[in-house]
Protein backbone atom coordinates (compact mmCIF):
# COMPACT_ATOMS: atom_id res chain seq x y z
CA UNK A 1 0.00 0.00 0.00
CA UNK A 2 2.60 2.31 1.08
CA UNK A 3 4.47 1.81 -2.51
CA UNK A 4 1.65 2.62 -4.42
CA UNK A 5 1.32 6.00 -2.37
CA UNK A 6 4.99 6.20 -3.20
CA UNK A 7 4.59 5.83 -6.71
CA UNK A 8 2.15 8.49 -6.53
CA UNK A 9 3.83 10.97 -5.30
CA UNK A 10 6.87 10.31 -7.95
CA UNK A 11 3.85 10.52 -10.72
CA UNK A 12 2.67 13.82 -9.44
CA UNK A 13 6.30 15.06 -8.85
CA UNK A 14 7.31 14.40 -11.99
CA UNK A 15 4.12 15.90 -13.50
CA UNK A 16 5.05 18.90 -11.61
CA UNK A 17 8.86 18.94 -12.86
CA UNK A 18 7.47 18.65 -16.54
CA UNK A 19 5.19 21.46 -16.02
CA UNK A 20 7.85 23.29 -14.97
CA UNK A 21 9.85 22.88 -17.75
CA UNK A 22 7.21 23.55 -20.19
CA UNK A 23 6.47 26.82 -18.88
CA UNK A 24 9.67 27.95 -17.94
CA UNK A 25 11.89 25.83 -20.61
CA UNK A 26 11.18 28.08 -23.46
CA UNK A 27 12.03 31.21 -21.96
CA UNK A 28 15.33 29.96 -20.44
CA UNK A 29 16.30 28.30 -23.28
CA UNK A 30 15.56 31.53 -25.44
CA UNK A 31 17.75 33.42 -23.20
CA UNK A 32 20.55 30.88 -22.97
CA UNK A 33 20.79 30.34 -26.80
CA UNK A 34 20.76 33.98 -27.61
CA UNK A 35 22.78 35.52 -25.01
CA UNK A 36 24.71 32.86 -22.30
CA UNK A 37 26.02 30.41 -25.44
CA UNK A 38 26.76 34.19 -27.62
CA UNK A 39 28.52 35.28 -24.65
CA UNK A 40 30.53 32.33 -24.15
CA UNK A 41 32.06 32.70 -27.74
CA UNK A 42 32.81 35.98 -27.63
CA UNK A 43 34.68 34.99 -24.25
CA UNK A 44 36.44 32.44 -26.06
CA UNK A 45 37.69 34.22 -28.70
CA UNK A 46 40.22 36.03 -26.56
CA UNK A 47 42.17 33.10 -26.42
CA UNK A 48 42.52 33.08 -30.40
CA UNK A 49 45.18 34.45 -32.19
CA UNK A 50 43.73 37.18 -34.99
CA UNK A 51 44.65 37.36 -38.54
CA UNK A 52 45.19 40.44 -40.95
CA UNK A 53 41.28 41.09 -40.83
CA UNK A 54 41.27 40.72 -37.23
CA UNK A 55 39.39 37.89 -37.12
CA UNK A 56 39.92 34.93 -34.55
CA UNK A 57 42.60 32.20 -36.02
CA UNK A 58 44.44 29.47 -34.22
CA UNK A 59 46.71 29.23 -32.62
CA UNK A 60 44.99 29.88 -29.03
CA UNK A 61 47.42 32.66 -27.92
CA UNK A 62 47.16 35.27 -24.88
CA UNK A 63 48.58 37.63 -26.97
CA UNK A 64 45.47 39.73 -26.95
CA UNK A 65 45.62 39.83 -23.44
CA UNK A 66 49.44 41.22 -23.58
CA UNK A 67 48.07 43.75 -26.31
CA UNK A 68 45.12 44.94 -23.34
CA UNK A 69 48.28 45.76 -20.79
CA UNK A 70 49.88 48.17 -23.03
CA UNK A 71 52.85 45.50 -24.75
CA UNK A 72 52.69 45.79 -28.03
CA UNK A 73 55.63 45.31 -31.11
CA UNK A 74 56.10 48.84 -30.24
CA UNK A 75 56.85 48.86 -27.00
CA UNK A 76 54.57 49.27 -24.17
CA UNK A 77 51.76 51.69 -23.96
CA UNK A 78 50.05 52.71 -21.08
CA UNK A 79 47.31 53.83 -23.43
CA UNK A 80 44.81 50.74 -22.03
CA UNK A 81 45.71 51.06 -18.31
CA UNK A 82 44.43 55.23 -18.91
CA UNK A 83 41.72 54.55 -20.52
CA UNK A 84 40.74 52.28 -17.67
CA UNK A 85 40.93 54.39 -14.59
CA UNK A 86 39.29 57.45 -17.03
CA UNK A 87 36.40 55.11 -16.96
CA UNK A 88 36.41 54.38 -13.57
CA UNK A 89 36.76 58.04 -12.67
CA UNK A 90 33.75 59.15 -14.73
CA UNK A 91 32.13 55.83 -13.49
CA UNK A 92 32.82 56.88 -10.17
CA UNK A 93 32.13 60.70 -10.18
CA UNK A 94 28.71 60.03 -11.75
CA UNK A 95 27.93 58.06 -8.88
CA UNK A 96 28.73 60.31 -6.68
CA UNK A 97 27.16 63.31 -8.07
CA UNK A 98 23.75 61.16 -8.89
CA UNK A 99 23.83 60.15 -5.03
CA UNK A 100 24.49 63.49 -3.67
CA UNK A 101 21.37 64.74 -6.23
CA UNK A 102 19.04 61.75 -5.09
CA UNK A 103 18.66 62.34 -1.25
CA UNK A 104 17.12 65.92 -1.46
CA UNK A 105 15.16 64.62 -4.65
CA UNK A 106 13.98 61.80 -2.26
CA UNK A 107 13.27 63.18 0.86
CA UNK A 108 11.54 66.21 -1.13
CA UNK A 109 8.98 63.74 -2.55
CA UNK A 110 8.43 62.41 1.22
CA UNK A 111 7.83 65.90 2.06
CA UNK A 112 5.09 66.39 -0.05
CA UNK A 113 1.60 65.15 0.27
CA UNK A 114 1.28 60.64 -0.76
CA UNK A 115 -1.19 61.28 -3.34
CA UNK A 116 1.27 63.48 -5.46
CA UNK A 117 4.29 61.29 -4.50
CA UNK A 118 4.10 58.90 -7.46
CA UNK A 119 3.45 61.52 -10.02
CA UNK A 120 6.95 63.35 -8.59
CA UNK A 121 8.47 60.36 -8.86
CA UNK A 122 7.33 59.47 -12.60
CA UNK A 123 8.80 63.19 -13.50
CA UNK A 124 12.49 61.86 -12.02
CA UNK A 125 12.56 58.81 -14.38
CA UNK A 126 10.72 60.08 -17.33
CA UNK A 127 13.57 61.42 -19.02
CA UNK A 128 14.79 57.72 -19.10
CA UNK A 129 12.45 56.58 -21.03
CA UNK A 130 13.23 58.73 -24.01
CA UNK A 131 15.65 57.10 -26.18
CA UNK A 132 19.42 56.88 -24.70
CA UNK A 133 20.74 58.41 -28.26
CA UNK A 134 18.02 61.53 -28.04
CA UNK A 135 18.46 62.35 -24.37
CA UNK A 136 22.29 62.34 -25.14
CA UNK A 137 22.70 64.42 -28.00
CA UNK A 138 20.34 66.84 -26.00
CA UNK A 139 23.25 67.77 -23.86
CA UNK A 140 25.49 67.93 -26.59
CA UNK A 141 23.27 70.47 -27.52
CA UNK A 142 23.19 72.42 -23.99
CA UNK A 143 26.81 72.35 -23.64
CA UNK A 144 27.91 72.39 -27.02
CA UNK A 145 30.05 75.92 -28.03
CA UNK A 146 27.30 77.57 -29.30
CA UNK A 147 25.24 77.50 -25.64
CA UNK A 148 24.65 79.78 -22.93
CA UNK A 149 26.32 77.10 -20.61
CA UNK A 150 29.35 77.33 -22.41
CA UNK A 151 29.19 81.40 -22.76
CA UNK A 152 29.39 80.74 -18.87
CA UNK A 153 32.23 78.79 -19.01
CA UNK A 154 34.02 81.37 -21.39
CA UNK A 155 33.52 83.56 -19.02
CA UNK A 156 35.08 81.99 -15.99
CA UNK A 157 38.09 80.73 -18.09
CA UNK A 158 36.78 77.24 -17.58
CA UNK A 159 37.22 76.10 -21.54
CA UNK A 160 38.98 78.06 -24.35
CA UNK A 161 36.97 80.29 -26.66
CA UNK A 162 35.38 78.71 -29.47
CA UNK A 163 35.44 75.55 -27.76
CA UNK A 164 32.22 74.08 -25.79
CA UNK A 165 32.11 72.07 -22.63
CA UNK A 166 30.68 69.31 -24.96
CA UNK A 167 32.61 67.28 -26.40
CA UNK A 168 34.87 66.67 -22.57
CA UNK A 169 35.18 64.84 -20.01
CA UNK A 170 32.95 67.48 -17.96
CA UNK A 171 30.32 66.43 -20.59
CA UNK A 172 30.46 62.53 -20.34
CA UNK A 173 30.37 63.06 -15.88
CA UNK A 174 27.08 65.08 -16.94
CA UNK A 175 26.00 62.81 -19.56
CA UNK A 176 26.54 59.62 -17.32
CA UNK A 177 24.99 61.19 -14.34
CA UNK A 178 21.75 61.85 -16.06
CA UNK A 179 21.01 58.62 -17.73
CA UNK A 180 21.65 56.91 -14.68
CA UNK A 181 20.32 59.25 -12.15
CA UNK A 182 16.62 57.15 -11.93
CA UNK A 183 18.71 54.02 -11.13
CA UNK A 184 19.70 55.70 -8.17
CA UNK A 185 16.30 57.95 -7.02
CA UNK A 186 14.30 54.55 -7.05
CA UNK A 187 15.84 52.01 -4.99
CA UNK A 188 16.79 55.12 -2.63
CA UNK A 189 13.13 56.11 -2.49
CA UNK A 190 12.31 52.65 -1.66
CA UNK A 191 14.66 52.13 1.20
CA UNK A 192 13.58 55.76 2.29
CA UNK A 193 9.52 55.18 2.13
CA UNK A 194 10.02 52.38 4.92
CA UNK A 195 12.57 54.98 7.28
CA UNK A 196 11.46 55.08 11.13
CA UNK A 197 11.02 58.34 11.46
CA UNK A 198 11.06 57.74 15.53
CA UNK A 199 14.67 57.36 15.67
CA UNK A 200 15.15 60.53 13.92
CA UNK A 201 12.88 61.95 16.64
CA UNK A 202 15.07 60.41 19.63
CA UNK A 203 17.91 62.23 18.38
CA UNK A 204 16.14 65.48 17.96
CA UNK A 205 15.01 64.74 21.42
CA UNK A 206 18.67 64.37 22.18
CA UNK A 207 19.22 67.67 20.89
CA UNK A 208 21.35 66.65 18.12
CA UNK A 209 22.04 69.24 15.61
CA UNK A 210 21.09 68.76 11.78
CA UNK A 211 24.10 67.36 9.73
CA UNK A 212 24.34 64.81 12.87
CA UNK A 213 21.21 63.58 13.00
CA UNK A 214 21.05 62.93 9.35
CA UNK A 215 24.18 61.35 9.33
CA UNK A 216 23.08 58.79 12.64
CA UNK A 217 19.57 58.48 12.00
CA UNK A 218 18.90 58.92 8.47
CA UNK A 219 21.97 57.78 6.76
CA UNK A 220 22.23 54.55 8.46
CA UNK A 221 19.11 53.74 7.28
CA UNK A 222 19.21 54.59 3.80
CA UNK A 223 22.64 53.16 3.24
CA UNK A 224 21.18 49.79 1.53
CA UNK A 225 18.91 51.70 -0.84
CA UNK A 226 22.13 53.61 -1.46
CA UNK A 227 24.30 50.88 -2.10
CA UNK A 228 22.45 49.47 -4.97
CA UNK A 229 22.08 52.44 -6.21
CA UNK A 230 25.57 52.31 -5.74
CA UNK A 231 25.71 49.20 -8.30
CA UNK A 232 22.87 50.13 -10.65
CA UNK A 233 24.75 53.41 -11.80
CA UNK A 234 28.25 52.48 -11.34
CA UNK A 235 28.80 49.43 -13.24
CA UNK A 236 26.51 50.75 -16.61
CA UNK A 237 28.15 53.74 -16.57
CA UNK A 238 31.32 52.26 -16.38
CA UNK A 239 30.73 50.47 -19.63
CA UNK A 240 28.32 52.96 -21.06
CA UNK A 241 28.66 53.72 -25.15
CA UNK A 242 26.57 56.19 -25.99
CA UNK A 243 27.68 58.77 -23.42
CA UNK A 244 31.16 58.69 -24.04
CA UNK A 245 30.88 58.35 -27.72
CA UNK A 246 28.46 61.27 -28.14
CA UNK A 247 30.10 63.75 -25.43
CA UNK A 248 33.41 62.65 -25.30
CA UNK A 249 35.06 63.22 -27.82
CA UNK A 250 38.83 61.92 -28.59
CA UNK A 251 40.57 62.96 -25.17
CA UNK A 252 37.37 61.22 -23.24
CA UNK A 253 37.94 57.61 -24.91
CA UNK A 254 36.05 55.31 -21.87
CA UNK A 255 36.27 51.52 -22.27
CA UNK A 256 32.94 51.11 -23.92
CA UNK A 257 34.24 52.78 -27.19
CA UNK A 258 37.37 51.33 -26.92
CA UNK A 259 35.57 47.55 -27.00
CA UNK A 260 33.35 48.78 -29.54
CA UNK A 261 36.48 50.27 -31.89
CA UNK A 262 37.94 46.40 -32.10
CA UNK A 263 35.04 44.95 -33.83
CA UNK A 264 33.63 48.21 -35.96
CA UNK A 265 36.64 50.85 -37.26
CA UNK A 266 39.47 48.74 -37.08
CA UNK A 267 38.42 45.36 -36.45
CA UNK A 268 40.36 42.72 -34.01
CA UNK A 269 37.99 40.15 -32.40
CA UNK A 270 40.75 38.79 -30.27
CA UNK A 271 41.77 41.95 -28.32
CA UNK A 272 38.28 43.60 -28.18
CA UNK A 273 37.11 40.36 -26.88
CA UNK A 274 40.28 40.17 -23.94
CA UNK A 275 39.14 44.24 -23.15
CA UNK A 276 36.04 42.62 -22.46
CA UNK A 277 36.91 40.23 -20.10
CA UNK A 278 39.01 42.50 -18.26
CA UNK A 279 35.88 44.86 -18.17
CA UNK A 280 33.70 42.25 -17.29
CA UNK A 281 35.95 41.48 -13.73
CA UNK A 282 36.54 44.76 -13.03
CA UNK A 283 32.64 44.52 -12.81
CA UNK A 284 32.13 41.55 -11.05
CA UNK A 285 34.78 42.48 -8.50
CA UNK A 286 32.84 45.59 -8.28
CA UNK A 287 29.30 43.81 -7.96
CA UNK A 288 30.63 41.39 -5.32
CA UNK A 289 32.21 43.75 -3.60
CA UNK A 290 29.35 45.84 -2.65
CA UNK A 291 27.01 42.49 -2.42
CA UNK A 292 29.90 41.72 0.47
CA UNK A 293 29.47 45.15 1.88
CA UNK A 294 25.85 45.30 1.67
CA UNK A 295 25.68 42.23 3.38
CA UNK A 296 27.50 43.13 6.03
CA UNK A 297 25.67 46.66 6.75
CA UNK A 298 22.87 44.44 7.03
CA UNK A 299 20.95 45.39 3.88
CA UNK A 300 17.40 43.36 3.55
CA UNK A 301 17.72 41.42 0.21
CA UNK A 302 14.57 41.81 -2.04
CA UNK A 303 12.48 39.06 -2.68
CA UNK A 304 13.66 37.71 -5.33
CA UNK A 305 13.00 34.02 -7.77
CA UNK B 1 8.39 64.16 10.21
CA UNK B 2 10.53 66.77 8.53
CA UNK B 3 11.21 70.07 10.15
CA UNK B 4 9.57 73.27 8.40
CA UNK B 5 13.06 74.99 7.56
CA UNK B 6 14.31 71.48 5.83
CA UNK B 7 11.26 71.71 3.79
CA UNK B 8 11.71 74.69 2.12
CA UNK B 9 15.53 73.00 1.79
CA UNK B 10 14.32 70.68 0.02
CA UNK B 11 12.02 72.67 -2.16
CA UNK B 12 14.71 75.08 -3.27
CA UNK B 13 17.09 72.18 -3.99
CA UNK B 14 14.96 69.92 -5.77
CA UNK B 15 12.44 72.44 -7.96
CA UNK B 16 15.11 73.59 -10.18
CA UNK B 17 16.73 69.87 -9.97
CA UNK B 18 13.59 68.80 -11.86
CA UNK B 19 13.63 71.92 -14.30
CA UNK B 20 17.23 70.87 -15.06
CA UNK B 21 16.14 67.54 -15.63
CA UNK B 22 13.92 68.85 -18.88
CA UNK B 23 15.93 71.30 -19.91
CA UNK B 24 18.18 69.51 -22.25
CA UNK B 25 14.32 67.66 -23.89
CA UNK B 26 13.27 71.27 -24.19
CA UNK B 27 16.30 72.34 -25.95
CA UNK B 28 15.87 69.62 -28.57
CA UNK B 29 12.55 70.79 -28.77
CA UNK B 30 13.33 74.50 -28.92
CA UNK B 31 16.05 73.93 -31.45
CA UNK B 32 13.35 71.92 -33.52
CA UNK B 33 11.74 75.15 -34.65
CA UNK B 34 14.11 76.74 -35.68
CA UNK B 35 13.12 78.98 -39.27
CA UNK B 36 13.97 77.84 -42.67
CA UNK B 37 17.44 78.45 -44.31
CA UNK B 38 17.47 82.58 -44.74
CA UNK B 39 14.84 83.48 -42.40
CA UNK B 40 13.87 85.11 -39.20
CA UNK B 41 11.95 84.05 -36.56
CA UNK B 42 10.46 80.33 -35.64
CA UNK B 43 8.77 78.16 -37.65
CA UNK B 44 7.64 74.09 -38.29
CA UNK B 45 10.03 74.47 -41.62
CA UNK B 46 11.84 71.22 -39.93
CA UNK B 47 8.58 69.52 -39.84
CA UNK B 48 7.73 70.09 -43.14
CA UNK B 49 11.00 68.31 -44.29
CA UNK B 50 10.84 65.87 -42.03
CA UNK B 51 7.08 65.10 -43.26
CA UNK B 52 8.51 64.38 -46.35
CA UNK B 53 11.29 62.06 -45.75
CA UNK B 54 10.70 58.64 -46.70
CA UNK B 55 13.71 57.31 -45.18
CA UNK B 56 12.18 58.48 -41.63
CA UNK B 57 8.92 57.07 -42.23
CA UNK B 58 10.83 53.49 -42.89
CA UNK B 59 12.59 54.35 -39.65
CA UNK B 60 9.75 54.55 -38.13
CA UNK B 61 7.83 51.77 -39.08
CA UNK B 62 10.77 49.49 -38.61
CA UNK B 63 11.39 51.03 -34.80
CA UNK B 64 7.35 49.69 -34.63
CA UNK B 65 7.84 46.70 -35.61
CA UNK B 66 10.91 45.65 -33.78
CA UNK B 67 9.34 47.12 -30.52
CA UNK B 68 5.78 45.42 -31.00
CA UNK B 69 7.18 42.22 -32.81
CA UNK B 70 9.99 41.66 -29.62
CA UNK B 71 7.40 42.59 -26.75
CA UNK B 72 4.24 40.22 -27.78
CA UNK B 73 6.92 37.53 -27.92
CA UNK B 74 8.49 38.73 -24.73
CA UNK B 75 5.58 39.17 -22.89
CA UNK B 76 4.80 35.51 -24.13
CA UNK B 77 8.00 33.39 -23.51
CA UNK B 78 8.44 36.19 -19.89
CA UNK B 79 4.29 35.29 -18.52
CA UNK B 80 5.28 32.04 -18.92
CA UNK B 81 8.82 31.78 -17.40
CA UNK B 82 7.77 33.93 -14.44
CA UNK B 83 4.14 31.83 -13.88
CA UNK B 84 6.41 28.27 -14.21
CA UNK B 85 8.66 29.54 -11.55
CA UNK B 86 6.26 30.68 -9.34
CA UNK B 87 3.99 28.20 -9.47
CA UNK B 88 5.87 24.76 -9.68
CA UNK B 89 8.61 26.13 -7.70
CA UNK B 90 8.87 22.98 -5.49
CA UNK B 91 9.68 21.28 -8.43
CA UNK B 92 12.84 22.84 -9.29
CA UNK B 93 16.28 20.83 -8.91
CA UNK B 94 17.42 20.92 -4.75
CA UNK B 95 20.99 22.37 -4.03
CA UNK B 96 23.00 24.88 -6.17
CA UNK B 97 21.42 23.57 -9.66
CA UNK B 98 18.07 25.71 -8.05
CA UNK B 99 19.66 28.37 -8.61
CA UNK B 100 20.11 28.08 -12.44
CA UNK B 101 17.36 29.84 -13.11
CA UNK B 102 17.70 32.89 -11.64
CA UNK B 103 21.20 33.47 -12.76
CA UNK B 104 19.76 32.53 -16.37
CA UNK B 105 17.34 35.02 -15.77
CA UNK B 106 19.53 37.75 -14.11
CA UNK B 107 22.30 37.77 -16.97
CA UNK B 108 20.29 40.06 -19.87
CA UNK B 109 19.75 42.49 -16.81
CA UNK B 110 23.09 42.68 -15.23
CA UNK B 111 25.23 42.69 -18.69
CA UNK B 112 26.21 45.69 -20.10
CA UNK B 113 24.99 46.46 -23.13
CA UNK B 114 28.07 46.74 -25.02
CA UNK B 115 28.77 43.78 -23.97
CA UNK B 116 25.55 42.13 -24.61
CA UNK B 117 25.09 43.63 -28.67
CA UNK B 118 28.79 42.61 -29.62
CA UNK B 119 28.14 38.85 -28.08
CA UNK B 120 25.18 39.04 -30.21
CA UNK B 121 26.65 40.81 -33.09
CA UNK B 122 29.97 37.71 -33.33
CA UNK B 123 27.45 34.98 -32.79
CA UNK B 124 24.77 36.13 -35.69
CA UNK B 125 27.94 36.33 -38.10
CA UNK B 126 29.05 32.98 -36.92
CA UNK B 127 25.29 31.29 -37.62
CA UNK B 128 25.04 33.58 -40.67
CA UNK B 129 28.32 32.05 -42.22
CA UNK B 130 27.65 28.52 -41.33
CA UNK B 131 23.86 28.29 -42.18
CA UNK B 132 23.23 31.12 -43.98
CA UNK B 133 20.40 31.46 -41.67
CA UNK B 134 20.03 34.70 -39.26
CA UNK B 135 21.84 37.65 -41.40
CA UNK B 136 22.24 40.85 -39.97
CA UNK B 137 18.82 43.08 -40.17
CA UNK B 138 15.57 43.45 -38.54
CA UNK B 139 15.06 39.62 -37.75
CA UNK B 140 18.55 39.87 -35.81
CA UNK B 141 17.68 43.05 -33.91
CA UNK B 142 14.11 41.40 -33.13
CA UNK B 143 15.54 38.25 -31.53
CA UNK B 144 18.34 40.28 -29.26
CA UNK B 145 15.45 42.69 -27.90
CA UNK B 146 13.21 39.53 -26.97
CA UNK B 147 16.33 38.75 -24.99
CA UNK B 148 16.74 41.70 -22.67
CA UNK B 149 13.18 41.80 -22.41
CA UNK B 150 12.00 38.73 -21.42
CA UNK B 151 13.74 38.57 -18.03
CA UNK B 152 11.58 41.86 -17.35
CA UNK B 153 8.10 40.50 -18.22
CA UNK B 154 9.03 37.14 -16.07
CA UNK B 155 10.55 39.17 -13.25
CA UNK B 156 7.29 41.33 -12.88
CA UNK B 157 4.80 38.62 -13.66
CA UNK B 158 6.49 36.46 -11.07
CA UNK B 159 6.49 39.42 -8.43
CA UNK B 160 2.92 39.92 -9.24
CA UNK B 161 2.31 35.69 -8.30
CA UNK B 162 3.97 35.76 -5.51
CA UNK B 163 2.19 37.80 -3.48
CA UNK B 164 -1.08 36.08 -4.09
CA UNK B 165 -2.85 33.89 -1.84
CA UNK B 166 -1.29 29.98 -2.58
CA UNK B 167 -5.08 28.79 -1.32
CA UNK B 168 -5.85 30.16 -4.62
CA UNK B 169 -4.62 27.52 -6.63
CA UNK B 170 -6.16 24.98 -4.35
CA UNK B 171 -9.27 26.40 -4.74
CA UNK B 172 -9.42 26.03 -8.06
CA UNK B 173 -7.89 22.47 -7.56
CA UNK B 174 -11.05 21.86 -6.01
CA UNK B 175 -13.35 23.17 -8.24
CA UNK B 176 -11.98 20.50 -10.95
CA UNK B 177 -9.73 22.84 -12.91
CA UNK B 178 -6.91 21.06 -14.55
CA UNK B 179 -4.10 22.99 -15.82
CA UNK B 180 -4.72 24.64 -18.62
CA UNK B 181 -8.47 25.95 -17.33
CA UNK B 182 -7.17 27.50 -14.18
CA UNK B 183 -4.43 29.15 -16.19
CA UNK B 184 -6.77 30.91 -18.41
CA UNK B 185 -9.58 31.43 -15.81
CA UNK B 186 -7.96 32.33 -12.74
CA UNK B 187 -3.82 32.74 -13.64
CA UNK B 188 -4.37 35.14 -16.54
CA UNK B 189 -7.34 37.50 -15.22
CA UNK B 190 -5.42 38.01 -11.77
CA UNK B 191 -2.05 38.53 -13.52
CA UNK B 192 -3.41 40.50 -16.23
CA UNK B 193 -2.27 43.84 -14.61
CA UNK B 194 1.13 42.48 -14.69
CA UNK B 195 1.44 41.33 -18.17
CA UNK B 196 0.38 44.63 -19.14
CA UNK B 197 2.88 46.15 -17.57
CA UNK B 198 5.22 44.09 -18.39
CA UNK B 199 4.55 44.40 -22.33
CA UNK B 200 4.47 48.21 -22.01
CA UNK B 201 7.97 47.48 -20.06
CA UNK B 202 9.28 45.39 -22.79
CA UNK B 203 8.39 48.50 -25.55
CA UNK B 204 9.90 51.09 -23.49
CA UNK B 205 12.98 48.92 -23.34
CA UNK B 206 13.07 48.42 -26.93
CA UNK B 207 12.21 52.25 -27.60
CA UNK B 208 14.74 53.05 -25.15
CA UNK B 209 17.86 50.94 -26.26
CA UNK B 210 20.33 52.11 -29.09
CA UNK B 211 23.41 50.40 -28.31
CA UNK B 212 22.37 46.57 -29.15
CA UNK B 213 19.94 47.77 -31.92
CA UNK B 214 23.13 49.08 -33.54
CA UNK B 215 25.25 45.79 -32.97
CA UNK B 216 22.67 44.03 -34.20
CA UNK B 217 21.48 45.94 -37.31
CA UNK B 218 22.75 44.79 -40.95
CA UNK B 219 23.14 47.53 -43.52
CA UNK B 220 18.90 47.37 -44.28
CA UNK B 221 17.41 47.63 -41.09
CA UNK B 222 18.18 51.07 -39.51
CA UNK B 223 15.69 51.98 -37.13
CA UNK B 224 15.18 55.76 -35.50
CA UNK B 225 17.80 55.85 -32.91
CA UNK B 226 19.98 54.40 -35.54
CA UNK B 227 18.68 56.97 -38.05
CA UNK B 228 19.34 59.45 -35.88
CA UNK B 229 22.65 58.26 -34.64
CA UNK B 230 24.44 58.38 -38.02
CA UNK B 231 22.92 61.97 -38.65
CA UNK B 232 24.87 63.05 -36.15
CA UNK B 233 28.15 61.48 -36.86
CA UNK B 234 27.37 62.57 -40.45
CA UNK B 235 26.82 65.85 -40.22
CA UNK B 236 25.81 66.99 -37.12
CA UNK B 237 22.55 68.09 -35.18
CA UNK B 238 20.13 69.49 -37.83
CA UNK B 239 17.01 70.64 -37.07
CA UNK B 240 15.15 68.29 -38.78
CA UNK B 241 17.14 65.90 -36.29
CA UNK B 242 15.95 68.04 -33.35
CA UNK B 243 12.26 67.35 -34.96
CA UNK B 244 12.41 63.97 -34.95
CA UNK B 245 13.81 63.64 -31.12
CA UNK B 246 11.10 66.38 -30.83
CA UNK B 247 8.33 63.66 -31.62
CA UNK B 248 9.96 61.24 -29.75
CA UNK B 249 10.25 62.58 -26.80
CA UNK B 250 6.41 63.98 -27.19
CA UNK B 251 5.36 60.83 -27.68
CA UNK B 252 7.32 58.77 -24.73
CA UNK B 253 6.41 61.55 -22.13
CA UNK B 254 2.63 61.43 -23.29
CA UNK B 255 1.71 57.72 -23.47
CA UNK B 256 3.48 57.59 -19.64
CA UNK B 257 1.39 60.27 -18.38
CA UNK B 258 -1.78 58.66 -20.07
CA UNK B 259 -0.83 55.03 -18.63
CA UNK B 260 -0.20 56.28 -14.87
CA UNK B 261 -3.50 58.49 -14.64
CA UNK B 262 -5.38 54.84 -16.25
CA UNK B 263 -3.44 52.94 -13.88
CA UNK B 264 -3.84 55.75 -11.19
CA UNK B 265 -8.16 55.56 -12.06
CA UNK B 266 -7.92 51.94 -12.17
CA UNK B 267 -6.57 51.78 -8.76
CA UNK B 268 -9.23 54.33 -7.56
CA UNK B 269 -11.77 51.92 -9.01
CA UNK B 270 -10.72 49.21 -6.62
CA UNK B 271 -9.42 47.29 -9.13
CA UNK B 272 -6.25 45.05 -8.71
CA UNK B 273 -3.23 46.97 -8.34
CA UNK B 274 -0.19 46.70 -10.98
CA UNK B 275 2.92 45.99 -10.20
CA UNK B 276 5.27 49.37 -9.98
CA UNK B 277 6.75 49.19 -13.36
CA UNK B 278 9.69 52.08 -12.42
CA UNK B 279 13.37 50.93 -13.69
Amino acid sequence: MSAGVKTEVEIEAGRQRLRLWVTSGPGLVWIMIFLLIPSAVLLGIAFFSSNDYGSPVLPLSVQSFQQVAGYSLLGWDPGNIIIFLRSLKQAGIATLVSAALSYPLVFFILSRPESVRPLLLLFIVLPSWTNQVVRTYAWMELLGPNAPVSWVAHLLHAVPPDLGLAPGSFAVTTGLAYNYLPYMIVPLYASAEKLDWTLVEAGRDLYASGARLFWHTVFPQTLPGLLSGVIFVAIPAFGDYVVPQLLGGDKALMIGSQIANQFTETPDWPYGAALTIIMLVFTGMGLVGFRILTRKLGGAEEATI
Amino acid sequence: MIPRGVRYALSGISWPLYALLYTPLALVAFYSFAPAPNQAGHSLHAYGVLLHDGAVFTALRRSLILAFGSAITSTALGTLLGYGLCRFRNANAKGVLAHIPSLIIYTPIIMPGLVFGISELIFFNFVHSATGFLGAGLQTMIIAHITFQVPYVALTVFARLAGLDPYLFDAANDLYADGIKSFIHLIVPVVQPAIIGGFLLGITLSIDDFTISFFTAGPGSVTLPIYIYSAIARKGISPEINALGTMMIGSIILLAIIHFFITRHRERAGQLTPTGKIA
